[in-house]
């Protein structure tokens, strides 16, 4: 356990980096939220594509992104895209990567939200002359939305426990912070204990938060699941 | 230095992948059931325990975790070896999750099929281990495959900790060849081509145990 | 000495006396149906006796022997009481010989063999032996049902208990199942058997009793129940023209 207080006191010697990756966390962690949901609704309507190919070409994607590592992606574009001349900073790689991780996993949800909804909905949509983008933005898109808030908050705060991975790629975010703070103090556990523990905060704010869009959006409890 | 030769080296890597996946996944199966098997029997003292753990493991990123205990409890004088510290951080929390799987599933069993087990005279824990249990495991493949799958995925950080896992043979790979693209690549494709083994394997011994008419398949 | 003998049994939920002190008798090998108005506490009154509900007070002798107690050892007497449900709670996990072979083995410790021979005894008992590799999902409601009360048998019970056995069926079938319970009480199985089914209760019971509000209002033979009561409730409930419940 943290054996005294003497551990904050070394800590908050190092509050000014300590506190810029705690922005850089946050920063990241929204971001990526916001991008993943967006290129995750725009993957889910190419799902609906009356195109086979389109079709093919999108499950192809998702399951990729689904089925391997989030890090190897991150270390293709940042350890290997060197070897063309193309030098990304952390930044851009963190948000590309996990956008097009994100919005696999979001896609899925999505499809999974769209697969309990009523067909006759929208077949009465299309009896009564709406387009299929008029449908889509119109019916199904809201609908499909609502009954994912329990997935896509659990993303949400996956993101942010997950954005303590890009310290691999040199991008000092919290945790980064936290590590070097461990160096310096050679009290590892202590830190690392403190870290863990800002995170736990961290997660059971965002946690309650999304319990609480779940109640607003009123859900048939079918759809309430984990992850 | 072609794409089958870059393979080849890395999967040196492959079966410590493999193997330190298989030890998370039987840590968190074997918690995450003991844990739903518990919540399920409602033991008083027992229940708050398990929100505790359910609640750490959920909240804390692996990372964080496996560094508390392979770079954090040796200053407090405990030594854990990589594949320990794995088990204990990413396994404990897939059986975090898992226990969760569980216990949805063991919600959907019919609620009719206790009382008549019970009925019949049998115990609380033979009515688990005869009706509860085998009904739930059967629901929980989908969930467990997601799962699994999760852990395979975390697994490269195992490399963080001296394990000599693809990721590991891939870093050391680049920094010798320069050539993170095709590496990179390959990478990509050893975990992907792991990934649908694990779940053709999952798949395949649900295939083995399927009965008609429990679950929608 | 009756097989089982319930006196003054009360159970309340909250304040509510659902069963407001029950008294009759079951004699070995005789057939006795439990009719009365949804929510009567007719369930009720079969859970308390297996003690699957506590019941509040009053007493059950089951050969004699107090069973209320706190030292009664409910799995023997579960054991002794084969229950079957209106919708059949098949295990539908398990093959219908499992699903009758999972008592004997668990609770009588038979080997597996012993307990597939005892299995399919019972199965051929109610013709469906045939179905043994069949699970629950692939069967008829008749034909399920057919299963559920071999596996009560497959445990020898003193007793039969049945919830409603036929409200699930169609006509056909429950005309099935009530012929089942005829041949059941040729060869001298004692029943106990709640239905909201007029004929069933006729064609198999020696005697009906009559619940209402938690109290037997009347014990009787069906033909007596139906033509030689004044009072106004059994009349409505079993009276001629009565609407079927
Ligand atoms: N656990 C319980 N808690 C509170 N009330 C209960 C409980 N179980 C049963 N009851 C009430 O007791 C009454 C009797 O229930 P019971 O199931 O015995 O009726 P029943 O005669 O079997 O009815 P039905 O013909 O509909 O099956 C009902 O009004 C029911 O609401
Ligand atoms: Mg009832």
């Amino acid at each position: 356990m943290m054996g005294d207080l003497a551990v904050l006191q070394d800590v908050l010697v190092y509050w000014p980096e300590i506190a810029r990756g705690l922005a850089s966390t946050l920063m990241l962690s929204v971001i990526i939220t916001l991008t993943g949901l967006i290129a995750g609704i725009a993957v889910f309507y190419l799902t609906l594509s009356s195109s086979d190919v389109c079709r093919r070409a999108v499950q192809g994607y998702i399951s990729i992104f689904i089925g391997t590592p989030l890090i190897v992606f991150l270390f293709l574009l940042y350890y290997g895209l060197p070897q063309w001349g193309i030098k990304l900073t952390p930044l851009t790689v963190a948000v590309l990567g996990f956008t097009l991780n994100v919005a696999a996993y979001n896609a899925r949800y999505m499809t999974t939200a769209y697969n309990g909804l009523d067909p006759s909905e929208i077949e009465a949509a299309k009896a009564q002359g709406f387009t299929s983008r008029q449908i889509f933005h119109l019916m199904t898109l809201p609908q499909v939305l609502r009954l994912s808030i329990p997935a896509l908050t659990n993303q949400a705060i996956q993101n942010l426990k997950d954005t303590s991975l890009v310290f691999l790629i040199q991008y000092a975010e919290f945790f980064a912070q936290m590590q070097e703070v461990a160096l310096r103090t050679f009290r590892f556990f202590d830190v690392y204990l403190l870290t863990g523990l800002v995170y736990f905060i961290l997660v059971s704010v965002l946690t309650n938060l999304a319990r609480r869009a779940e109640m607003f959006a009123d859900l048939p409890p079918a759809s309430r699941h984990n992850r | 230095m072609t794409f089958v030769d870059i393979i080849a080296a890395l999967s040196k890597g492959a079966a410590y992948t493999v193997g330190v996946t298989v030890a998370c996944i039987a840590t968190g199966f074997t918690v995450g059931l003991a844990v739903a098997v518990i919540r399920r029997l409602g033991w008083r003292f027992a229940a708050p325990l398990t929100n505790v753990y359910l609640a750490v493991f959920r909240g804390v990123p692996m990372l964080v975790l496996l560094f508390m205990v392979f770079f954090g409890l040796p200053s407090l004088g405990i030594q854990v070896p990589p594949l320990a510290a794995m088990m204990l951080s990413l396994g404990l929390i897939s059986g975090a999750y898992l226990s969760e799987v569980f216990r949805g599933a063991l919600n959907a069993v019919e609620p009719d099929e206790i009382l008549a087990a019970q009925a019949m005279g049998l115990t609380r824990w033979q009515t688990l281990r005869c009706i509860e249990l085998p009904q739930m495991l059967r629901a929980s493949v989908p969930g467990m495959i997601n799962e699994f799958t999760t852990v395979l995925k975390y697994s490269p950080f195992a490399y963080t900790v001296g394990i000599p896992e693809i990721m590991k043979q891939a870093t050391a790979l680049v920094s010798t060849t320069m050539r993170g693209v095709e590496i990179y690549l390959a990478v990509g494709l050893m975990y992907f081509s792991i990934y649908w083994m694990l779940v053709l394997g999952v798949w395949t011994i649900e295939r083995c145990f399927r009965v008609p008419g429990l679950t929608h398949r | 000495m009756a097989l089982l003998e319930v006196r003054h049994l009360k159970k309340t939920f909250g304040d509510r006396a659902v069963l407001d002190g029950i008294s009759f008798d079951l004699e070995e090998g005789g057939i006795k149906a439990i009719m009365g108005p949804s929510g009567c506490g007719k369930s009720t009154l079969l859970r308390c006796i297996n003690r699957l509900i506590e019941p509040t007070s009053g007493s059950i002798l089951f050969r004699g022997q107090e069973v209320t107690g706190r030292d009664t050892d409910v799995r023997a007497l579960r054991q002794m009481i084969g229950f079957v449900f209106q919708n059949y709670a098949l295990y539908r996990h398990l093959c219908v010989l499992d699903n009758v072979t999972v008592g004997p083995r668990k609770l009588k410790r038979m080997s597996r063999r012993e307990a597939e021979g005892k299995a399919l005894h019972e199965l051929q008992r109610l013709n469906v032996a045939d179905l043994r590799h069949s699970f629950p999902s692939q069967l008829s409601g008749g034909q399920k049902q057919r299963v559920a009360i071999a596996r009560a048998l497959a445990m020898d019970p003193a007793v039969l208990f049945f919830d409603e056995p036929t409200s699930a069926l169609d006509p056909v079938m429950a005309r099935e199942v009530a012929a089942v319970i005829n041949q059941l009480h040729s060869e001298n199985v004692t029943v106990l058997c709640v239905t909201h089914d007029f004929e069933l209760a006729r064609s198999v019971a020696d005697r009906i009793i009559f619940l209402r509000d938690g109290r037997i209002r009347a014990e009787d033979t069906a033909d007596n129940l139906r033509n030689h009561y004044d009072d106004h409730e059994i009349r409505t409930f079993f009276g001629p023209g009565a609407a079927p419940v």
